[in-house]
């Protein structure tokens, strides 16, 4: 009451903000006050951008199901469950069985306890680590550069591992190299001949990994774990290929004519 | 008025009412004796919502739609390698747990070189002495060669019938990635036992390792304990295996699963 003009905490003296004798009421909201829209369509920087991408894509899935000629939702891929899990658990049990089958009929091997030192005649990791293993023997490939006075410039082992690298880095660009929305083989002869020769290389490297298994010259069997996949792969290309036109006809007849392709 | 109380949810009186059979009537009246003591009409709604949902959810299938190939079900084993790898990967997590319990991860015990060490002779123990531990170990080893073989098959299939375009490219890339550290499950698992093959392997693996430039030593020391194998190899090989992968492994694969789940099953089209 007395020092009605002290200014407030803000540094305002404001008259009508202020109830008889009590406290400093609450500032009412101005114009600036953004409302509760206002505030959920965030006017600036990164959060308006993703609030108009949500609402744009919204806005399309909205057009792409009123398009839709469809009775039934858009099916691009169908439900996990419960299709695809109770299947997968039917078809899961019987391996099981026969896991536990195979695993009463053929138990594994042990062998002698480890000596460091006698190194065994036949080194061999588990069958599924044979390409691997073969990539670490790629050392007849190992560039001798004259002028390093036959010295080679990178470890055979070293030379491996960056083929270790190489191998699962084209693994993983597949899908940023292959795109559109063709997806059995036939569709795309030359990506099934990709696939054909990945699949016949990891058996070769598998074959050059276990080499002293056979006698084979070593020189041929280099260069067949390179050419036969790419034989392979072509052999598949050219077979696809040579599918590919009748097999569309019933493609386009059954399947295309009910979803164009992009 | 009557003071009498009116009850008008007497349901004997509406069971008497109706014309019922012996069945029916013993039926309902063991479910009103049960309901008014539990109140299962609350959860048997919540059932039947639960059953209209899941059956509201069952669209046709890609193949039934536009009916693409009556026998598309001999391709179905094909679909189901991802969870047959996943359901070999719990086998292998219940006989591990199992094998843990007798295995213990130490060179120690062996007086020259070539002897058998205390891991070796616990594998051992486990293959003579425990019960049913012969039949575990087995287990154990066919459901890891499982896993690895469904997890190739897995990716050809994924690969040949296009499943990692357009919205499933980060799918892909964890697949890859899970890959690799089922391999390096297997490799570890099998350094484990330490027998001659084991300790070879692993050599081989140390000098994978130091080949690498800069990061190598680095590599051969967190993951081997050393440039030379022992014990610290051993015991780091088995933490790898029990304690680091299994977590690493199950959350990526829970993440992998979790994405197929959101973005649905790509049949072929």
């Amino acid at each position: 009451m007395t020092d009605d003009n002290e200014p407030m905490t803000d540094g305002g003296t404001d008259e009508d903000a202020r109830t008889d004798g009590g406290p400093p009421a609450t500032v009412p909201p101005d114009d600036e006050t953004p409302t509760w829209s206002e505030r959920k369509e965030r006017s600036q920087g990164l959060a308006q951008l993703t609030y108009q991408y949500f609402e744009r894509s919204r806005r399309e899935d909205e057009d792409l199901r009123a398009e839709s000629t469809y009775v039934e939702r858009d099916v691009l891929g169908f439900p996990a469950w419960p299709h695809e899990t109770i299947r997968n658990l039917a078809i899961t049990s019987f391996f099981i069985g026969m896991l536990i089958f195979i695993a009463a009929l053929m138990p594994p091997h042990f062998g002698h306890p480890a000596n460091p030192g006698s190194t065994p005649a036949i080194i061999l990791p588990d069958w599924y680590l044979y390409w691997s293993f073969g990539l670490l023997k790629l050392n007849p490939l190992n560039p001798q550069l004259a002028v390093l006075d036959g010295n080679i410039l990178l470890g055979n082992e070293f030379l491996g591992i960056i083929a270790h690298g190489i191998v699962f880095g084209a693994i993983g660009l597949v899908p940023f190299l292959n795109k559109g929305s063709a997806r059995r083989p036939v569709e795309e002869p030359f990506w099934a001949g990709v696939g054909v020769t990945g699949v016949v290389l990891s058996l070769t490297l598998a074959a050059l990994a276990i080499q002293n298994f056979f006698p084979f010259e070593l020189d041929l069997l280099v260069t067949l774990t390179f050419l036969l996949p790419v034989l392979c792969g072509i052999i598949t290309y050219a077979v696809l290929k040579t599918m590919r036109e009748g097999y569309m006809y019933d493609l386009n007849r059954r399947y295309y004519m009910l979803r164009p392709p992009k | 008025m009557s003071l009498k109380k009116n009850d008008e949810m007497d349901h004997n009186a509406w069971l008497k009412r109706q014309d019922l059979t012996v069945i029916e009537t013993a039926f309902l009246t063991t479910l009103i004796w049960v309901d008014k003591r539990l109140r299962i009409v609350d959860y048997l709604e919540l059932l039947e919502t639960m059953y209209y949902r899941a059956n509201l959810q069952m669209p046709k299938s890609h193949t039934e739609q536009y009916d693409l190939d009556n026998k598309f079900w001999y391709w179905y084993p094909l679909y189901s390698l991802g969870s047959l790898s996943i359901i070999a990967y719990l086998v292998a997590a219940v006989s591990g747990a199992m094998l843990g319990f007798y295995y213990s991860p130490s060179t120690a015990g062996a007086a020259a070189q070539g002897d058998p060490t205390a891991a070796y002779d616990s594998v051992v123990m486990i293959l003579q002495d425990v019960q049913f531990g012969f039949m575990l170990r087995s287990i154990h080893s066919w459901a890891a060669q499982f896993m690895v073989a469904a997890v190739f098959l897995h990716m050809l299939r994924v690969y040949f019938t296009g499943a990692y375009k357009e919205p499933r490219e980060v799918n892909w890339i964890l697949g890859v990635v899970l890959i690799g550290l089922t391999l390096f499950f297997g490799f570890s698992g099998y350094v484990l036992p330490w027998k001659q093959l084991s300790f070879w392997a692993a050599q081989i693996g140390v000098e994978m390792a130091l080949a690498t430039p800069i990061v190598g030593e680095w590599a051969a020391q967190l993951l081997f304990g050393g440039f030379t194998l022992g014990q610290a190899t051993l015991v780091r090989m088995y933490i790898l295996h029990v304690f680091v992968l299994p977590f690493v492994v199950t959350s990526l694969i829970a993440l992998h699963v979790g994405i197929v789940w959101v973005q649905g099953i790509a049949e072929p089209h």
